[in-house]
């Protein structure tokens, strides 16, 4: 890759590291799998960047349980490890992560980290839609200091995060699901290496009574700059049958939650009506693996 | 430039880098080892497919510095490093299934993970573990016989 690089860094130590971001300041940038650099190249960001900062040593690899009842992701884990965890592939609500790493070839699964790809704050990677989705929260360390970062928060801009200079990733945590819930997501892309049309994540909660307790329905893809919360989409649902009435009112309402891209890929027009299908088809994968 | 020590096919070779080399660059500009081809050059299509400890990854999108102390397998790598085919090589050459032969390397590279990691692998997972490796020649069919048959040859 044809960058203009003084030197790249494989820092032992989260302290070493932060200390090559803060010398470098704008001039470094953090890379893990390595897998997005290409894709910022081309896109013409990193002419200033002259210094890499491969933090891919520093452990910070692994899934567990976190105190809460929920799932804390470490930042380096990849997306295979992840794909191949027991904690996550056995529990429905939880499934929009495996459904999001059923597209990535294996070459990206084995290579991209969880938190490269939440860095990146690309609405049109899949997995963090499914961490939206989850009332995800980002863990990151700056200097020896820890914050929580909601990922509602977290994505500022096409590319741009909440991550300050010297910022880095250290795990996302998804919160201990309410009983009853379960979660899908689902990608349309017009073939295998190209970028998302739109992706929907989705998670459904019950009450007793077989109605929509709480619900997340987070949108992707070519909806612009960020992900999208489809909150018009959400409040449609919540408190109906979860069923095919319900799922209904929710996908006639998504598309007043964004602003379709139009582009060479689809039509803006085209893309309302895929919100509308994807909406309806997400919920319903989320239902039946509620039994 | 600096230098650096990678672990290739068991060997370990030290090699003077720029900072911005990519691990498929340094395989075939600096070491010979041009059975990796480049393509596309960007992580699309699969014919720069090595194993990092055991994984296949794109040689396009890993820096070779970043790839230091890893042990990378290439092609050459397969079948004990000498002249020996690895059972996916004999397969290919057996199901026919090399026209171009462009796509080939990183196609063996991919399925030798699989066969290491998945006993006797249905159509569906073939298909699904080649995704990344385009090949513009076979439609594939070929492909996925040959993968099949190393498969059934290597003990299923």
């Amino acid at each position: 890759m044809a960058l203009n690089l003084d030197d790249y860094y494989l820092p032992a130590s989260l302290q070493e590291a932060t200390e090559l971001l803060q010398r470098y300041g704008a001039g470094a940038m953090v890379v893990a799998g390595g897998t997005f650099v290409h894709g910022l190249e081309v896109r013409g960001l990193l002419t200033e960047t002259v210094a890499l900062v491969d933090i891919s040593r520093l452990g910070l690899r692994g899934i567990g349980a976190s105190s809460k009842g929920g799932v804390s992701i470490q930042a380096l884990t990849t997306l295979a490890e992840v794909a191949a965890a027991p904690l996550i592939g056995k529990n429905p609500a939880l499934a929009a992560i495996n459904d999001a790493l059923h597209y990535p070839p294996r070459q990206i699964l084995n290579a991209a980290t969880v938190g490269g790809c939440v860095a990146a704050a690309a609405p049109l990677y899949d997995l963090p839609a499914a961490f939206l989705a989850l009332d995800g929260q980002v863990q990151t360390s700056l200097a020896g200091r820890q914050r929580s970062i909601p990922l509602d928060e977290f994505f500022v801009g096409l590319f741009e995060s909440a991550l300050q200079r010297g910022e880095i990733i250290t795990a996302i945590d998804i919160p201990a699901p309410a009983a009853r819930t379960a979660s899908a997501f689902l990608k349309l892309e017009t073939n295998a290496n190209d970028l998302s049309l739109l992706n929907v994540a989705v998670r459904l909660t019950l009450d007793k009574a077989g109605n929509c307790a709480d619900c997340r329905i987070i949108l992707g893809g070519g909806v612009g700059e960020t992900y999208v919360r489809a909150t018009g989409a959400e409040a449609a649902l919540r408190g109906q049958a979860a069923g095919e009435a319900g799922f209904a009112a929710a996908a006639a309402a998504v598309v007043d939650d964004f602003e379709a891209v139009e582009d060479h890929r689809a039509s803006a027009a085209y893309r309302r009506h895929i919100a509308q299908v994807y909406v309806r088809r997400t919920l319903a994968t989320a239902l039946a693996r509620l039994g | 430039m600096k230098t650096i020590e990678l672990q290739i096919n068991g060997s370990t070779h030290e090699v003077s880098i720029e900072a911005d080399e990519t691990l498929l660059q340094v395989l075939r500009n600096r070491l010979d080892l041009t059975g990796t081809k480049k393509g596309c050059d960007s992580g699309g299509c699969g014919c720069c497919s090595v194993q990092v400890d055991g994984k296949v990854v794109y040689s396009c999108m890993m820096y070779a510095a970043g790839a230091a102390g890893k042990a990378i397998t290439t092609i050459e790598g397969l079948g004990g490093g000498g002249t020996a085919l690895d059972p996916l090589q004999q397969a290919f050459i057996d199901a026919g299934a090399v026209q171009c032969g462009y796509c080939t390397c990183g196609m063996i590279m991919n399925a030798s993970e699989l066969l290491a990691t998945t006993k006797n692998p249905g159509e569906d997972q073939i298909r699904h573990a080649i995704a990344g490796n385009l090949c513009r020649c076979t439609g594939y069919t070929k492909i996925v016989d040959a993968i099949k048959l190393a498969a059934a040859r290597t003990g299923g």
